[in-house]
């Protein structure tokens, strides 16, 4: 159901490799409202990162559609509003749509300040000052204001997570995909950078978060989504999933987790 | 004689010092012309072999917009022309003797375009040394396609993923994130094809280039001494790779510190 505030529209998504005899997607059918902080769970290999990725398509999904911004991005033409077919610009598409990355993903060649303003200028054609301005503040939101001039290698992993965040952030996009971002973090720098989500859903940014950390998935989200076999097996909220787990797949990973 | 090598003989081809310092600089101009334009026709071929222009892509598309999944038309969607070009180049240029193809671009393309016949620093003469630069430049360029594709390889997808996530076009990931660290990475690579070359280049005094080989060849004419002259050649052309492949080493080993820590 779109609703006003349906972000993105996900309908009957499926994504087959070798002519169907593999289905890392079967069909997922979901809304992402404005706002959500959406998490999705699920053993590995349920599809999890295949659903984030296909959102803006790192994944191309072999079926179904995805709508976002008024036109299904499965597509490469659509018609837009005016009836005309337009070719779909996926460059402008995923500037909405910010990706942090389990391995983080920083580019070691650059400086972290180089990394937070090269695509505001390109991109967006911001100019050299105001990108610079823009990636120190929020540089100093994440308490790293003072490595701006040090190059990733010589960061922490939680220290590197971070930037990425703050990276896609600098784009200004609508949504923020999560991609396990804290998988490949030493547990003592996990949280850290929850810390730096948890600020960010409570400004309000949609968040699809996709994670095995059970405790952010209960404490700040707002829907869980549950996905086993590349299919939606349960969604809820966090109360409903953890709490009352309805199907036996659920139970039982919630009874390995746990 | 009855001597492998007679010390007087030495003597007989020492007023023909200047010839084999001419045929140096020319042995080295030719490599580092070589290695330049080798790389550019390279840099050319991978980026041809790695791109993703596919005339027939729409038939890969099903009624709904949707990919494909597999059969003819999504083999025929594939299909990609310049990098068929660029790979047949390869594969041709890497299977055939660099013999063969000098005679064809000296004798061959070279008969039909004119050069003008002038000389360079006043004894390297144009007409051959030109030919000779173009046909290695050629062939180097097939040999260092090669690495500078496994170069972009060997980056890390998730660098293309970041900079696409983050709104880069194809280009722009290529120009701003790929290429500056795959070129850093092969810089040795390049400087070893260097070192090739110069070696390689021996073989252009066939068609008349006046490198150190033809030096050789003009002694033997004039003393009809063989072997020390050919030492000399040795000596010459050791004292120009060694040193330079053991100064990439160097820089090699120094960078990689830089690398992982």
């Amino acid at each position: 159901m779109a609703t006003n505030d349906s972000l993105i529209q996900v309908t009957d998504l499926r994504k087959h490799y070798h002519m169907g005899a593999i289905k890392a997607l079967d069909g997922v059918t979901v809304d992402i409202n404005r706002g959500d902080v959406m998490v999705v769970i699920g053993p590995s290999g349920s599809g999890k990162s295949t659903f984030l990725r296909s959102l803006n398509l790192l994944e191309e999904p072999t079926g179904g559609a995805i709508v976002f911004d008024g036109a299904d991005i499965t597509k490469k033409k659509y018609k837009d509003a005016s009836g005309k077919t337009v070719k779909l610009d996926i460059d402008r598409l995923r500037q909405k749509m910010g990706m942090v990355f389990q391995h983080f993903n920083l580019f070691p060649h650059k400086t972290i300040l180089e990394n937070m303003t090269l695509a505001p200028i390109k991109v967006k054609g911001m100019s050299q000052e105001a990108a610079r301005e823009k990636a120190l503040q929020l540089l100093d939101r994440v308490g790293l204001k003072d490595r701006a001039d040090a190059y990733p290698i010589q960061l922490s992993g939680g220290q590197k997570q971070r930037v990425a965040i703050v990276r896609a952030l600098a784009m200004e996009p609508e949504v923020m995909l999560f991609d396990e971002p804290t998988s490949a973090l030493d547990p003592e720098m996990v949280g850290e950078v929850l810390d730096v989500m948890k600020e960010l859903a409570k400004e309000g940014m949609t968040m699809v978060v996709v994670t095995h950390e059970m405790g952010f998935a209960r404490e700040v989200g707002n829907r869980v989504l549950f996905m086993a076999d590349g299919m939606l097996l349960e969604q809820g909220t966090p109360k409903d999933i953890f709490e009352n787990p309805q199907s036996p797949r659920l139970q039982d990973f919630l009874a390995k987790v746990l | 004689m009855g001597q492998f090598i007679q010390l007087d003989n030495f003597s007989k081809i020492a007023p023909y010092a200047q010839l084999f310092k001419q045929g140096m600089l020319v042995t080295v101009l030719l490599s580092l012309f070589t290695v330049v334009i080798g790389f550019c026709i390279a840099l050319v071929l991978a980026l041809m072999r790695m791109s993703n222009v596919r005339p027939f892509r729409s038939l890969g598309l099903d009624e709904n917009g949707h990919l494909r999944e597999g059969g003819f038309l999504s083999l025929v969607s594939r299909f990609n022309p310049l990098s068929f070009l660029a790979t047949a180049y390869v594969e041709v240029l890497r299977s055939t003797p660099v013999l063969v193809q000098i005679f064809i671009i000296y004798y061959g393309v070279f008969s039909l375009i004119k050069l003008p016949s002038f000389q360079m620093f006043g004894f390297i003469k144009f007409d051959r040394f030109f030919p000779g630069v173009v046909a290695l430049g050629m062939n180097s360029g097939a040999y260092l396609c090669e690495i500078i594709r496994a170069g972009i390889q060997s980056i890390d997808g998730g660098q293309t993923e970041a900079a696409r996530s983050l709104g880069l076009s194809q280009t722009q990931n290529l120009r701003y994130i790929i290429l500056p660290q795959a070129l850093k990475n092969i810089l040795p690579a390049i400087a070893n094809e260097f070192v090739v070359i110069i070696k390689e280049s021996a073989i252009t005094y066939t068609i008349g280039v006046q490198d150190i080989m033809s030096a050789v060849n003009a002694v033997k004419g004039a003393t009809f001494v063989i072997v020390e002259p050919l030492l000399v050649a040795t000596a010459v052309y050791f004292c120009l790779c060694f040193p330079t492949s053991k100064i990439i080493a160097y820089f090699e080993r120094r960078m990689s510190h830089g690398d992982k820590r």
